[in-house]
């Protein structure tokens, strides 16, 4: 919600001086980007680009729950969006100490496992609650998708974090058929204090505003939530396509003996999955409607997190593939996401 | 004066009051509180225990006003075995002190007295002509603590010091209420649990510094309830007649549940704008239209529901978001009627900002249809709307706890035996 962003004096007052060379480590600085990130850039592009800054996270550690890994880190307080009714997005200023992300994630197969389960956290001191809540569904560009919501703490000290990850809900394929079904519970210790939380990477960007995304991070020893590259989708890709500056691979393949139709929005430049939307698909060969509904999300070992129906009879070269997306995504966004895969066209594919 | 007057209004003097309960709270209450009420007439209360509405006010619109005070007691059957003629003497007594106490009213006093399944087992005979399930979870997402006392007390009144004083009475704590010589149940029953709150106007205002709330009072000072928004609308509500049982030996009666459900309203109020708020409390259109003035005054006898699309799935595929009432009032019977009766309110116990969702119907499945409607689980399954997020107001609460009780008609709520 856009309450009462600092004025653009105060921001610039908050930042003069800091170099984009001078800031990693320099935790007395640090201190100042939470009453003052940089401002947004003007004239953002309706596609993905380059946010204002960076900041890297503190891993406050992964725990094992059952059959799911989950991880817990932070980084500063900052703004993100959440989505509005009509497609639009909505600016949450940055509010509280702490940016806290959980991600949950299959350890056998490295997947990320994003939405429907109704994932909540509650944060106690002694004892006593400090905060509980039902994150939100995020993507950022050097994390992908993560639970994520800015929290207030009671200052320096242990903090015991508990993660409610709540059972999956959406359709799961192939060795996931079975699993994730059930709510794990983690609790996590977390030691937090103000200089820690400084020496968290916090960098400006030259190329702010420019399309392109920062790289995924490297260094965390967590997978991400990357869908497959398009050659290592199972069956046969049918025809890919972009809309709202996402791009779309569909795929052909078998499951349980019957056709199997996986479409698989991603994001540009980093190729994570695109998850919370409604997508819709029409098959026609000539005047002959092959296919006509809606897809459900699911999730495989092998395709990532798509979203997939059953369909009659084989989709064929040179048939006509409709893609309607119903609803963009509504997972909140980091800078540099929240002006891309608003409005979405319908794609008009030919069947390779 | 007591010291803790100082600065603290009447209203939020009376709910501290309630919630700490005891004694020492009741004096302080009394001593502030003073309302100059007739006593009651037993004969004048109705048949069936759950029949309020007759006795409480309406606003402008006709909606009904519950009392703004509430205090429910959980009991535990002292004795062992099944209970005596003595006990249900005593018991008989006790409710009957209240009511010669106090008028039937908001300004007095109105009460039901319920039972659990739990109550029900130490017989050998089924409950009869209703079906009372022990509580469970109700979402995949939750776990509550199962509520089985074996009997369950409501009290209402615009009064805290009646509530709280009519709880003393009953545990014997006092020998007059309202200047009437009144009896307790204490050899009967022990008190398992207390559950305090309220609703109305200011008062979720005045008692908003509790956890679960953002420190700068963002509840509007007209909000019923802490969310900012009325609700109990007469056309979102059934009726009395609806939610009583139609045959068997407890016609007359209804069932009742009770969950606790504790809010977390930092997002709610920090980070969704007022549109998102309107759009997750009734339905995107509404927050589209701009159609939700403040609280919802203008809104009149009904949330308005006929204005958000008629197919709650077509919203959750195209706006990836569902409203609460919109996916609730999916839960109507035959005739188009809602399936409960809400009676909830408000509450800071253990300093969390908390809802008791008390509820009364004909049986506990219309609880567990309506519950399901606000799950929204089918709304949810190929649509862009989470398990809770977006997912109307699924966010913002935990239950924590629930319990189902029979609530026998006036004639049988000394301890009924099953099959009377």
């Amino acid at each position: 919600m856009d309450r009462t962003p600092p004025t653009r004096r105060a921001v610039l007052g908050g930042i003069a001086g800091l170099g984009t060379a001078s800031l990693a480590g320099c935790s007395g600085l640090f201190e100042r980007q939470s009453v003052g990130n940089p401002p947004v850039v003007e004239d953002r592009p309706n596609a993905v680009y380059y946010p204002s800054h960076i900041e890297g996270m503190g891993m406050i550690g992964t725990e094992q729950a059952g059959d799911r890994t989950i991880g817990l880190m932070y980084s500063y307080a900052h703004r993100f969006w959440t989505m509005n009714v009509g497609g639009t997005t909505e600016r949450v200023s940055p509010s509280g100490d702490a940016h806290l992300m959980v991600s949950v994630w299959d350890g056998e197969s490295g997947r990320v496992l994003p939405i429907r389960s109704g994932l909540s956290v509650t944060i106690e001191q002694d004892g006593e609650e400090v905060d509980s809540r039902t994150p939100w569904t995020m993507l950022s560009q050097n994390m992908g998708f993560h639970y994520g919501d800015n929290v207030g703490l009671d200052g320096d000290g242990t903090y015991t974090v508990t993660v409610e990850t709540g059972g999956l809900s959406i359709d799961r394929l192939g060795e996931f058929t079975d699993r994730f079904g059930d709510p794990v519970t983690a609790e996590f210790e977390w030691e937090f204090s103000q200089s820690a939380r400084g020496e968290i990477m916090f960098r400006q960007l030259d190329n702010a505003g420019e399309t392109g995304a920062v790289s995924p991070m490297s260094d965390m020893m967590m997978p991400l939530s990357i869908a497959p590259a398009e050659g290592d989708m199972p069956g046969r890709v049918l025809a890919t396509g972009e809309s709202g500056d996402a791009t779309f691979v569909a795929t052909a393949g078998e499951r349980e003996g019957s056709q199997y139709l996986a479409i698989s929005p991603r994001t540009p430049h980093n190729r994570y999955v695109l998850p919370q939307m409604a997508l819709s698909a029409t098959v026609t060969r000539g005047d002959e409607t092959v296919f006509d509904g809606p897809l459900s999300p699911a999730i495989g070992p092998r395709r990532g997190y798509h979203y997939g129906t059953t369909i009659d009879s084989n989709v064929e070269s040179g048939d006509d593939l409709t893609i309607t997306v119903d609803s963009p995504p509504q997972i909140s966004r980091h800078e540099g996401y929240e002006t891309a895969f608003l409005s979405m066209p319908d794609l008009s594919l030919t069947v390779e | 004066m007591p010291p803790t007057e100082r600065g603290v209004s009447r209203r939020e003097f009376v709910k501290a009051a309630v919630a700490i309960g005891g004694s020492a709270a009741l004096s302080a209450c009394l001593d502030r509180e003073s309302p100059d009420l007739p006593t009651g007439e037993p004969a004048s209360v109705p048949a069936r225990q759950h029949v309020w509405n007759e006795a409480l006010p309406r606003d402008d619109h006709g909606n009904v006003r519950n009392a703004r005070h509430h205090v429910v007691v959980l009991l535990e059957y002292a004795g062992t075995g099944t209970p005596s003629a003595t006990d249900r003497e005593t018991v008989t007594d006790a409710f009957e002190s209240l009511e010669r106490a106090y008028p039937w009213s908001n300004e007095g006093l109105l009460f039901t007295v319920g039972y659990s399944p739990a109550y029900f087992a130490r017989y050998d005979d089924d409950l009869a002509g209703v079906d009372l399930p022990s509580p469970e979870a109700l979402a995949p997402f939750e776990d509550p603590t199962l509520d089985e006392p074996d009997a369950i007390v409501h009290l209402a009144s615009d009064y805290g010091s009646v509530a709280l004083a009519a709880e003393e009475a009953l545990l014997g704590e006092r020998t007059t209420l309202n200047g009437v010589d009144v009896t307790g149940l204490d050899a009967v029953f022990d008190r398992a649990d207390r559950r305090t709150g309220f609703v109305g106007a200011g008062l979720p205002a005045d008692n908003q510094d509790v956890e679960g709330i953002p420190d700068d009072d963002p509840v509007d000072e007209d909000a019923p309830l802490y969310m900012g928004f009325k609700s109990g609308f007469t056309k979102n509500q059934a009726t009395e007649d609806a939610v009583t049982i139609g045959d068997g030996p407890f016609a007359g009666g209804t069932t009742q549940h009770l969950s606790k459900i504790q809010l977390h309203l930092d997002q709610w109020y920090d980070q969704d704008s007022r549109s998102q708020r309107v759009a997750k409390m009734f339905c995107p259109a509404h927050a589209a239209e701009d159609r939700v003035e403040g609280v919802g005054e203008n809104l009149g006898d009904g949330s308005q529901l006929g204005e958000c699309p008629a197919h709650v799935d077509e919203d959750a595929r195209t706006n990836g978001m569902v409203g609460h009432s919109q996916k609730s009032a999916r839960a109507r019977d035959e005739n188009d009627d809602p399936l409960i009766l809400r009676r909830d309110f408000d509450s800071t116990d253990g300093g969390e900002a908390g809802l008791h969702f008390l509820s009364i119907q004909a049986s506990i499945a219309d609880f567990v249809d309506t519950r399901d409607a606000m799950n929204g689980t089918d709304v949810s399954e190929d649509s862009s709307v989470g398990t809770r997020l977006n997912n109307g107001i699924l966010q913002y609460m935990t239950v924590q706890r629930r319990g189902n009780y029979l609530v026998p008609p006036r004639a049988m709520r000394a301890l009924p035996r099953p099959n009377p």
